[in-house]
């Protein structure tokens, strides 16, 4: 049985364009809300964030779960009345605050571990991040990016032809765009905030998407050679069709293991897979339906 | 054949090396997942210097070293990143407090003689400064009352009263680096603490000579630290002749035990010649960082055993020797990360969990390729043969620009991006190593060397067209 993408690009390309646009919502939302298209973390914003898990080894010190009031109280009278306070499992606290320099922190740790109960120093989690630090974080990775777009148009132009490449990226940009703008509305939602991590993700959905999209043009590129009579919606057609399997079996083999870690695996990593899951569909996606069609729709254009 | 056989012994000489690489040279692991303090610190630039030579920066950084040795911790790694910061990493530090303050000080040590006439003035100044300091310290201390206006304003005060004091005292080059060792002592009298130094030649000879100079006359020495006078002891007449020989003093002034080890640590490191600061800290308590990547770890063991069954049943025959391809894979990554000293962290096992996935995405190219072509009629060995060349510019071009990908990473991203792009970079070219060696050479090898296999090309796709 042979699949057609070419015959429903236009509902391919509808439910992208609703998808990044419903993406740009979440983050306008998000901008008036948070000052920024997503729910920044202090990885970019600066802050310090302290995560303090009681010591139940110690006798009598979890026989009441954390109160986040009695919490506040203390914060509240060290000046830090507009922190975040949680509590993770009862026993597990994260207070989020602006940037705490060392005589303050201590202060603060001081005053939790004499009113609340002892903290484990094994459990700790200390995370102080200067307002220039993020800053530099968030350039860097920007600019890094840029740079590796440049380097793939380049090589992709050079392997196959400028217009494979310009689609490649779009392909790619729509990966990345949307799996942010997923994040925009669990910011919302959910909270959810993006650190450095995400950026990390991010660069990794693109590694993974850019070979998604290769593997499918190389396919074409091959037709293309072969059978230089036939029209391109069949090249494109069939290009797609060959590497279906291809592709819907790599994605899955990805997705095994990060569907574990969402998961089963740790809080750490837990929204990293997430967004990896995330880009890494997108990605299948837009190299099979967007990054072909797309092709095949320019060549036409050109044809006539 | 002969070929293949040669090919099999370099695998296996290389999958040997890989383990003995392993067991010689264990990686090593980012301080997220085994627990310790990063310290990133930022050099300031002053209004002499504005603008920070690798010279300086790794005068800072000597400087850094020799605080964090005092501190004593077990193998510190000290390194300079970009222009003007230098990364600190303290394994095991779960309480980087002690740390944060004597790295982060400047500690510009200084005795200073009181000038000629400033006898009345003097006193006057330096209990306001006292008032101010016991006021704020009192202000903070207040539990419950939140007054960040009145530290402010006492703040601005404090300032004020320094300089007040500061221009009363006048320079005589007798510095933190004239000292040669500073240690606490506990007082003599009763409860505190104080921080005993000895000079060096030059600097015990200019201290006779700034004790000299100031003996009986009431005057006293300043003592400051940073531009604030921490101490202002006073000369008795019977040193009028010499001076304070033999190059010792001890500083007193309201010591704990703490700030007295604080002090001393920070003088006995040396003096900074620039300011600095901790822009950054990430401390991650050992259990915490264990307990969260182990259950990620067997999460991802799972899911890779799960790609394993998968490519067997999916693949058979070729599918198997992929899994063995895929193991030989894994052990030689991580010899790589090994041997170019990748510290394995979060992003970087982001890194290697993806190289997996275009591992195996090479296998996958391979053998649909080989499916098709054996749909299409050709042999056994011809389909193998043909599905590894044909495969073979799509797995390159995919690689290459997963590479530069990479390399733009590398260059320009910071520590964090770095550790992605340098995982997933050996992840790639070794992947394509194993994949069109080590595959190729094995299935090759069962396609000639075992006859029964050549007849059962349904090993390798089911429902084939009978031929």
């Amino acid at each position: 049985m042979k699949f057609s993408v070419m015959k429903g690009r236009n509902l391919w390309w509808s439910i992208s364009a609703a998808t990044f646009l419903g993406s740009i919502l979440a983050m306008v939302i998000s901008f008036t809300q948070f000052n920024a298209p997503l729910l920044p973390s202090i990885d970019f914003v600066g802050g310090t964030k302290l995560q303090l898990t009681l010591n139940c080894g110690v006798a009598g010190n979890c026989e009441n779960p954390i109160q986040t009031g009695v919490v506040q109280e203390i914060i509240t009278s060290l000046g830090l009345g507009n922190s975040k306070i949680q509590v993770i499992d009862d026993y597990t606290l994260s207070v989020r605050t602006q940037n705490l320099d060392v005589e303050q922190r201590t202060q603060l740790q001081g005053a939790l571990n004499e009113k609340v109960g002892q903290f484990g120093p094994e459990t700790i989690q200390i995370d102080s991040v200067g307002p220039t630090i993020g800053q530099e974080l968030f350039t860097s990775g920007v600019l890094a990016l840029i740079v590796s777009f440049f380097g793939i148009i380049v090589y992709l132009s050079f392997r196959f032809q400028f217009d494979y490449a310009i689609f490649a990226i779009l392909a790619l940009f729509h990966d990345v765009f949307i799996t942010a703008g997923v994040f925009a509305v669990l910011g919302l939602v959910g909270g959810v905030e993006v650190d450095s991590l995400f950026l990390v993700a991010l660069l990794t959905i693109i590694g993974f998407s850019v070979n998604d999209t290769v593997v499918i043009y190389d396919r074409i590129r091959e037709n293309i050679t072969q059978q230089p009579d036939k029209p391109i919606q069949t090249i494109v057609d069939d290009g797609v069709n060959q590497s279906l399997t291809r592709s819907i079996n790599t994605t899955l083999t990805t997705l095994l293991p990060l569907v574990a870690i969402f998961l089963f695996g740790g809080q750490t990593l837990k929204y990293f897979a997430l967004a990896l899951i995330i880009g890494f569909i997108l990605g299948a996606y837009s190299s099979l339906f967007l990054a072909s069609t797309l092709l095949s729709w320019w060549r036409e254009l050109q044809e006539n | 054949m002969e070929k293949q056989r040669s090919l099999i012994a370099l695998i296996l000489v290389l999958v040997v090396a890989a383990i003995f690489i392993l067991v010689k040279v264990p990686l090593q692991l980012g301080l997220d997942l085994k627990g310790g303090a990063q310290l990133t610190i930022q050099i300031k630039p002053t209004e002499e210097v504005t603008s920070i030579n690798p010279d300086d920066l790794n005068a800072v950084k000597r400087v850094l070293e020799n605080r964090i040795d005092s501190l004593g911790v077990a193998e510190p790694i000290v390194q300079t990143v970009g222009g003007e910061k230098i990364l600190v990493q303290l394994p095991g530090v779960t309480d980087p407090q002690q740390a944060e303050r004597v790295l982060g000080g400047t500690a510009q040590l200084e005795f200073r003689k009181q000038i000629q006439g400033s006898e009345e003035q003097f006193p006057i100044e330096y209990q306001i400064l006292q008032r101010t300091q016991a006021e704020l310290q009192l202000q903070r201390q207040i539990p419950g009352e939140d007054n960040p206006d009145k530290i402010t304003e006492l703040k601005e005060s404090l300032a004020k009263a320094n300089t007040a004091v500061a221009d009363l005292f006048t320079s005589v080059g007798l510095v933190g680096e004239n000292l040669k060792n500073a240690r606490p002592q506990p007082l003599q009298s009763g409860n505190g603490w104080q921080v005993a130094i000895e000079f060096d030649n030059a600097g015990g000879r200019k201290f006779a000579e700034l004790t000299k100079n100031l003996a009986g006359t009431g005057r006293s020495i300043g003592i400051f630290l940073d531009d604030t006078l921490i101490s202002a002891p006073t000369v008795g007449p019977e040193f009028a002749d010499t001076g304070i020989t033999g190059g010792s003093a001890v500083i007193t002034g309201n010591f704990t035990i703490e700030t007295a080890s604080d002090l001393a640590v920070q003088i006995r490191g040396g003096a900074l010649p620039f300011p600095v600061e901790v822009v950054e800290n990430r401390t991650v308590g050992a259990t915490l960082g264990q307990d969260s990547i182990k259950r990620s770890i067997y999460a991802a063991i799972a899911g890779l055993v799960l790609v394993l069954i998968f490519m067997g049943v999916y693949y058979r025959l070729p599918g198997l020797i992929a899994d063995l391809a895929l193991a030989i894979y894994t052990i030689l990554t991580l010899a790589c990360y090994s041997l170019v000293g990748v510290t394995l962290t979060l992003p970087g096992i982001a890194g290697f969990i993806l190289s997996i996935g275009m591992a195996v995405d090479a296998n996958v190219l391979i053998f649909e390729r080989t499916r098709e072509e054996l749909r299409g009629g050709k042999t056994l060995y011809r389909s193998v043969e043909s599905g590894f060349y044909r495969a073979f510019s799509s797995i390159l071009d995919s690689n290459v620009t997963t590479l530069i990908a990479c390399g733009a990473l590398f260059w320009l991203g910071s520590g964090l991006v770095k550790g992605f792009a340098l995982t997933l970079a050996i992840g790639v070219l070794v992947s394509m190593f194993t994949a069109l060696t080590c595959s190729r050479t094995v299935m090759l090898l069962t396609v000639l060397g075992i006859p029964k296999v050549r007849q059962k090309p349904e090993l390798f796709c089911p429902n084939l067209p009978v031929a």
